[in-house]
């Protein structure tokens, strides 16, 4: 009889073990240097490393897919995704998780002959030709300088204004997050430096899909603050 | 007898309530304290980095070498160093998270600047204390924790807006300015919240006059003849003609009581 009764507890417990293990996580995973990295049909870079050390304890079967700029929001929305990573558009009304990954500062990028180190020097704007892309929040020591703002359509904007700067058809150019550039395995990194408006951050989260159950999201939540509060992913990028 | 007996129990009753309301006393007396030593050790670390960057200028601004120093645990360790050397005094025990998010803060500093700190094919960085201390101020308030640091001064010389002083600064620097001396309050707001906060103003040292001196003060001019001197500093500012005896400005710190208590 107790035989019996062990067999049909660790029946019951193997099944929920398997029930547990069998829940899955789709990571939706646009590329964001320096923090994330498509190279050779893979992802890396510290990002990558420390949402896995993050997630690892909590036994989903993760899935990762890599998608191109634009497609993640898309992908989202459709319930193909569950986590989107990186994601800093707050204007397309996309649920995230509460804490923020991290913040970037927008800056200027230069050819290095004429970098302007620190831009609270505004005074040195006046008649620079600065490209933005266009609809991008600019920032108020920009707007209200003397620079002419060349704004620059399209989808291809950012890359667009950084070809612009290099072949000097404009003074610089405004990046919502310079660092995505300024980098040392970027080829423009030879060419350009940049600079940032600090006091002037944005945030970066994950983003969760309107499909995403709600006691995933209060796991998945709940544990990404608690690894926040041990350290911060800025700080794991740092140290 | 028993009056004698009741006169005996109230003696000790009022005995009783005065100790221990200074007993009360004391323990708040302590709490406010033991804050208020936080402060000061924030300050210090904040004051410590400051001259750490200020030392490490010419590592900072050479073309080429190894920089390892100047991120992470080492850059840590040389903040305890000059914390040492300039208090003669251990460096803070880092007893309360605030004291390490501020450390974890200059690392990432750091970190933000490693890319132009790298650039070869650039002198001048830029990043001078000032400077620093604006990005460590900027990084601080990302974090949310009820803590804000920044380096300010009166405001007709604000160079960077994001230093300009609010109120209560401004009523602080105007009783320090000819007296200086650290102003600790209690009862301040921080964003609508009680908070502590603290001004330790700074004395005007000849480095400050390198930007904020006069002409014949511009390392830009050493060496040049008069004729061909510009009243421009290494940052692009033009120079305030401040001279040894002006005011230095100072370290503003606020921290919510909420945090603290």
């Amino acid at each position: 009889m107790k035989s019996s009764l062990n067999f049909l507890l660790f029946c019951i417990i193997f099944l929920f073990a398997g029930i547990s293990n069998s829940k899955s996580l789709k990571i939706g995973i646009v590329e964001y240097p320096p923090h994330l990295i498509f190279q050779n049909n893979q992802v890396s870079g510290k990002l990558f490393d420390y949402i896995n050390n993050v997630l690892s304890p909590l036994n989903y079967d993760i899935e990762i897919i890599r998608l191109p700029n634009g497609r993640g929001v898309l992908e989202l929305k459709k319930g193909n995704i569950d986590l989107l990573l990186p994601y800093d558009d707050v204007t397309k009304d996309i649920d995230t998780l509460a804490s923020p990954l991290f913040h970037p500062v927008p800056g200027l990028c230069f050819k290095k002959e004429n970098f302007i180190p620190i831009l609270s020097a505004t005074h040195r704007f006046k008649e620079l030709t600065v490209g933005v892309p266009l609809g991008a929040p600019i920032v108020p020591a920009l707007k209200n300088s003397e620079a002419i703002l060349l704004e620059i359509k399209g989808d291809d904007a950012i890359n667009r204004g950084i070809a612009l700067t290099q072949i000097g058809r404009i003074d610089a150019f405004y990046h919502p997050s310079p660092a995505q550039v300024y980098h040392q395995e970027n080829k423009a990194y030879k060419e350009l430096a940049c600079s940032y408006f600090h006091g002037y951050s944005n945030s970066v989260f994950i983003a969760v899909s309107p499909f995403m159950k709600h006691k995933d999201f209060q796991v998945v939540d709940e544990r990404v603050k608690e690894a926040m509060a041990v350290m911060t992913y800025s700080y794991y990028f740092a140290k | 007898m028993v009056s004698s007996c009741m006169h005996i129990v109230i003696k000790s009753i009022v005995v009783a309530v005065f100790l221990l309301f200074s007993f009360l006393s004391t323990l708040s007396y302590g709490q406010g304290d033991k804050n208020q030593h936080i402060l000061n050790d924030i300050t210090k670390m904040y004051m410590a980095s400051m001259t750490l960057i200020f030392k490490s200028q010419p590592l900072i601004n050479q073309r080429g070498g190894d920089k390892t120093v100047l991120f992470g645990e080492d850059f840590i360790d040389n903040i305890k160093m000059t914390y040492r050397s300039k208090y003669g005094d251990e460096f803070p025990e880092l007893s309360h998270f605030l004291k390490k998010m501020l450390l974890q803060a200059m690392v990432e500093v750091m970190e933000d600047n490693r890319v132009l700190f790298n650039d070869d094919e650039i002198g001048f960085k830029g990043i001078i204390p000032a400077i620093f201390a604006a990005q460590l101020s900027a990084k601080l308030s990302t974090k949310g924790v009820g803590l804000k640091i920044k380096f300010t001064r009166t405001k007709d010389d604000i160079r960077n807006v994001l230093n300009l002083p609010d109120e209560w600064e401004e009523m602080v620097m105007k009783k320090v300015i000819n007296k200086p001396a650290v102003y600790f309050d209690n009862n301040g707001m921080l964003d609508g919240n009680p908070a502590y906060r603290q001004f330790t103003p700074l004395p005007m040292v000849a480095n400050c006059l390198k930007c904020h001196g006069s002409m014949e003060d511009n390392p830009l001019n050493f060496g040049k003849d008069k004729s061909q001197w510009t009243n421009i500093d290494m940052t692009g500012f033009e120079m305030e003609n401040w001279t040894i005896n002006d005011f230095g400005g100072g370290v503003s710190l606020s921290i919510e009581k909420s945090v603290l208590e």
